[in-house]
């Protein structure tokens, strides 16, 4: 759809004279619906401005200490524990700890840290990404009556089943946001998180808001679906957006060695045809990779090593990580119980191993691989 | 699985191959020798404060591939502390030696298919890359008059032990020139006995040159200014020479970059940081591979034939 945008420049009368007052000029709108399709979510309503502009405060050194100081005072010094609630402004959620098939857990954000290869104990070498739940807290809950997220012009909606649950992660000293952002961690008493993520639940798998949330909330085996946003390339040319080989570099090719070539279209149609594979705009979207396997963990660190290499952005970016989807690698197709809410440590009798390996994995302080005659 | 790397057969009219793994970045310590001994003399001052053994300073070239990449976007210090610690674990379990580019190994590895599920390889080192657990090198020789290559990741599981036969350095970085070399350069016998190397003292530089086979080669030798090839400028075409004069070549700019070591090496700081994490650990292994060396003297030889 075509927009008109309406400019008035210059209110001086000088101005005026020498410039005409109003222009108009249309902006086209091709490759619109692909690049920036029109959202099916609402905007969350926790999604205000987030950082503030930083005035330069003519600050002493002792205001300065004392500022972080107050800052300590108020947020302290966030721990696994769950017994450090918030300071109840609002009602306690009871977690219900039997776990059914039908249920939806929550997800936690993860960095991306790097790819290294292990070993497996047959000797065969893997790629593994390695991702960090960095000091994840539970924000907000949302239940089902509430959470209306979709866009949709139905007349009747049908009533949901699944609320929301507001993560956040990365610690941030609270002088960097707005007042109205650091006002969103009020209830749940955390300290001010740089980023925040929503994923949706089921009401049963609700948390109270203040738990943190760790590498320990999955488990050896289980299979996540990992959400990121793909490294930003720019506008690219179809060899490298689309993969097509172009064209000879010798043998008379003047001037098409990376080009399309023939993009269809016959004789009647005299269009080309929606979808056609051209150059564009390159990455910059989130795209989910499904049915990841961990098979290594480190719940010192909060470290998940999952098999494979295709999660998407670069190092040290963000992504967001949830059981998967996929019906076949499900807990309930795996008859496996996950931690459900989510994993408590103080209400385990025996403490996680700082490392965990799958049972292929093979761990380095093993001894070398050595095959024997069967 | 059964083969650690990828086997190259260089056969005499094969097409050029690609001549770099794909995540062939160099080990972050490559710096020229002049520079060397300028940062030495520099640093005594400042480690006899923290009092720091001396030692950590060889450690960048003794243990290279302890240092991370020193791309800042590739970088990220939790990881790289994971995977020193299942570095050391590794090393705790096989001895893994010091060597150079130039140095003759024999690797003894894990392999499934081969007759009593172990093999055996001897050859050149002529290319270390990649850090941490990526860490790999190629051994090069000429079996039944056909090249061989076999990359080996540092820490694969599958190496049962790396044996030192010579332990020396060449001219040169990397020496894929050998692959355009008469056969008998990277010809070594495979029942090659060691020769055992002071300890404490410092690494031989091999400074053997070597000829190239006449042309085609499968890179462009006469523009990467390498030390290790005799005269190979004189064996190319007038045009190939004043190409290989063009600056773009010859890199006349370089020497006054003064940002190119920041930006290929780590620094020093971060260096020491780095050992002295590992330090300790890396002595004990240091320490017990000498008592069994010391232990293993005194097996008597057996006498055979």
């Amino acid at each position: 759809m075509n927009s008109i945008l309406k400019v008035c420049v210059g209110q001086q009368a000088v101005r005026n004279f020498l410039k005409p007052t109003l222009e108009t000029f249309t902006i086209t709108s091709r490759g619109k619906k692909l690049l920036n399709p029109p959202p099916r979510k609402r905007l969350s309503p926790w999604l205000i401005k987030q950082n503030r502009v930083q005035h330069r405060d003519d600050l002493t050194p002792e205001n300065k200490e004392f500022i972080q100081q107050v800052i300590k005072d108020k947020y302290a010094p966030s721990n696994n524990d769950i017994e450090r609630f918030s300071p109840l402004k609002l009602d306690t959620i009871e977690p219900i700890t039997e776990w059914q098939p039908h249920y939806r857990r929550v997800g936690v954000i993860a960095k991306k840290i790097g790819i290294v290869p292990l070993w497996l104990k047959n000797g065969k070498k893997i790629i593994t990404t390695m991702l960090q739940v960095s000091d994840n807290h539970v924000i907000k809950y949302i239940p089902p009556e509430e959470y209306k997220p979709m866009i949709s012009k139905r007349k009747t909606v049908w009533p949901r089943t699944m609320g929301c649950l507001i993560v956040g992660a990365e610690s941030c000293d609270p002088q960097l946001f707005t007042k109205e952002y650091c006002g969103l961690f009020n209830d749940s008493g955390v300290m001010p998180k740089r980023l925040l993520a929503r994923f949706s639940i089921s009401p049963e798998a609700a948390l109270q808001p203040g738990t943190p949330l760790s590498a320990s909330h999955f488990q050896i085996g289980d299979f996540i679906d990992i959400r990121g946003k793909t490294i930003d390339r720019g506008f690219q040319g179809v060899m490298k957006r689309w993969g097509f080989h172009g064209m000879p570099a010798s043998h008379g090719v003047t001037k098409t060695h990376r080009r399309p070539g023939n993009i269809g279209s016959g004789s009647h149609k005299a269009r080309v045809l929606p979808g056609t594979k051209m150059p564009g705009h390159m990455g910059n979207r989130y795209r989910i990779i499904r049915g990841q396997r961990i098979i290594r963990m480190n719940t010192k660190y909060n470290i998940i090593w999952i098999h494979g290499d295709a999660v998407a952005g670069a190092t040290n970016s963000f992504v967001q990580i949830y059981d998967t989807v996929l019906p076949f690698k499900t807990s309930k197709a795996l008859n496996v119980t996950p931690r459900f809410p989510t994993y408590f440590p103080n209400l385990q009798k025996e403490a996680l191993p700082e490392e965990l390996f799958a049972d292929d994995l093979h761990n380095f302080a093993d001894p070398t691989i050595i095959y024997t005659d069967e | 699985m059964a083969i650690t790397g990828k086997i190259r057969l260089n056969l005499q009219f094969k097409k050029p191959l690609r001549y770099f793994l794909h995540d062939s970045r160099k080990i972050s310590t490559v710096v020229s020798e002049k520079i060397n001994e300028n940062l030495k003399e520099s640093n005594n001052e400042r480690l006899d404060n923290t009092k720091l053994p001396l030692e950590l300073l060889d450690y960048r070239f003794k243990f290279a591939e302890f240092l991370p990449d020193p791309n800042p976007l590739h970088r990220n210090k939790i990881r790289e502390k994971l995977e020193r610690r299942d570095m050391l674990l590794r090393r705790s379990n096989v001895e893994i030696p010091e060597f150079y580019v130039g140095s003759i190994l024999a690797v003894n590895y894990s392999d499934q298919h081969a007759p009593g599920k172990q093999n055996r390889f001897l050859g050149i080192c002529i290319s270390r890359t990649g850090q941490g657990l990526r860490a790999s090198f190629i051994l090069r020789n000429v079996i039944d008059k056909m090249g061989v290559e076999i990359s080996y990741f540092l820490y694969d599981p599958t190496i049962q032990k790396i044996e030192v036969i010579r332990l020396e350095k060449r001219l040169d970085e990397e020496l894929f020139y050998l692959r355009d070399a008469p056969p008998e350069y990277s010809t070594f016998p495979l029942d090659m006995r060691a020769k055992i190397h002071a300890h404490g003292t410092c690494v031989p530089i091999n400074e053997i040159k070597v000829p190239l086979n006449p042309l085609p080669w499968l890179q462009r030798w006469e523009r990467m200014n390498m030390k290790g090839i005799i005269d190979c400028k004189s064996m190319v075409n007038e045009k190939r020479r004043i190409k290989a004069e063009y600056k773009i070549h010859t890199k006349p700019w370089e020497k006054y970059d003064l940002m190119k070591m920041y930006r290929e090496t780590i620094p020093i700081e971060e260096q020491k940081e780095i050992f002295a994490e590992i330090y300790s650990s890396l002595q004990e292994h240091e320490i017990h591979r000498l008592k069994s060396k010391r232990t293993r003297s005194l097996v008597k030889p057996i006498k055979t034939g």
